[in-house]
């Protein structure tokens, strides 16, 4: 079984965000405030390198550059 | 009479020269003294205990939210269990250690327990990493084992955490083999939290091999593929449990501080009060002496 956005270097979570978000767009507008406000996300991360933190960066920013990256090779 | 700008520099002169001249002038500035204590300690008190009131009203919801979540962390042992899936044996396994903290403090040692936890499991795999999630512990653990520290999060714990949140972390630090993901969990239903050890969630997994060690998986007859995927799911799945957990011990943590910082509060204030009241007193029967003995100087 292959799957199309394997290919494209979505990992499993991250195809489910992705389809979660479009579940949440898709609903009407009372409910629609309410799920994506859930959808929401302000996680920051920093990468530690022998003991000192590295930059923060935003964790959206960061993964959607990763993708970008791990698009260009096969998916294991 | 001097106003009342200049006394404190009066007192602070008269301190410098004699003492037993300026006691009169001493007595009326620690009246005032203790006035000004007990008045910003009943001001800490309303903080306190506001803050009390936000946290028991958080907590109904995030313990909800915690017996919500442990039913998907359970669900996803169960399947482990099943499975029976047993940690790899092989040589250069790592060991993944995520720390479920947050970003605020006010909650009582919670965060000191967590990151002495984390430390105690440090000793026993001194070449574990370290991923933390929130400011405090991190905080706290970068001092003793900055090291180990791979990742860190911050930004975590304002709300109930939802599902997505686990999804978007976990996708940076897939790239590591894990084995362990040990996380707090203590126990919120009775009043006071205790951080229990944290049962280790063996999940035995490497990257390169297709099938983790499990004897009976092939009973769930699934295709390796998919099984990738599970066991992404089934991380971001025990770390969103995790972050359940989490938020709703803190919440307890910080409920309780509260309540003991308010009934610290509480006791201070009597006992400044009854002290202030002594002191008026003693000032007062000290004048009227003075009239009295004026007065009946100036009969004769």
């Amino acid at each position: 079984m292959a799957f199309a956005w394997k290919a494209s270097g979505l990992t499993y979570n991250k195809y489910l965000s992705v389809a979660a978000r479009v579940v949440r767009r898709s609903l009407k507008d009372d409910k629609r405030l309410a799920a994506e406000r859930r959808g929401e996300s302000e996680l920051r991360m920093a990468k530690w390198n022998n003991g000192k933190q590295g930059e923060h960066q935003n964790v959206a920013e960061a993964n959607a550059a990763s993708m970008a990256e791990a698009a260009g090779s096969p998916a294991s | 009479m001097l106003s009342r700008a200049v006394r404190p520099a009066l007192k602070a002169g008269a301190a410098a020269s004699v003492r037993p001249v300026a006691a009169p002038v001493a007595t009326f500035a620690t009246l005032r003294e203790i006035e000004q204590r007990l008045k910003s300690i009943s001001n800490i008190e309303k903080i306190t205990k506001t803050m009390k009131i936000v946290a028991s009203t958080k907590l109904n919801r995030a313990q909800r939210a915690m017996t919500e979540s442990r039913q998907y962390g359970k669900t996803s042992n169960t399947v482990f269990e099943q499975a029976e899936t047993k940690p790899l044996e092989s040589e250069g396994k790592k060991t993944l250690i995520v720390v479920s903290g947050s970003d605020k403090g006010l909650c009582g040692g919670i965060h000191s327990g967590l990151s002495k936890q984390v430390r105690r499991m440090l000793v026993e795999t001194p070449d574990a990493d370290i991923v933390v999630l929130g400011e405090k512990c991190k905080a706290q653990l970068s001092r003793s084992n900055g090291k180990n520290i791979v990742l860190s999060f911050s930004n975590v714990g304002k709300n109930i955490p939802t599902s997505q949140k686990p999804k978007r972390s976990q996708t940076r630090s897939l790239s590591s083999q894990r084995t362990m993901l040990p996380f707090r969990l203590s126990t919120t239903s009775s009043s006071m939290p205790h951080l229990t050890k944290p049962p280790r969630l063996k999940l035995s997994r490497r990257r390169q091999s297709r099938n983790p060690v499990s004897s009976n998986f092939s009973a769930f007859e699934i295709d390796d593929e998919v099984l990738t995927n599970f066991r992404e799911y089934a991380l971001s799945n025990t770390l969103f449990w995790a972050l359940a957990e989490g938020h709703a011990c803190e919440i307890s943590a910080r409920r309780n501080a509260m309540d003991n910082a308010s009934k610290n509060a509480g006791d201070m204030i009597s006992k400044y009060q009854i002290l202030y009241n002594r002191t008026r007193q003693a000032v007062i029967t000290g004048e009227l002496v003075e009239i009295i003995t004026g007065a009946s100087a100036s009969e004769d």
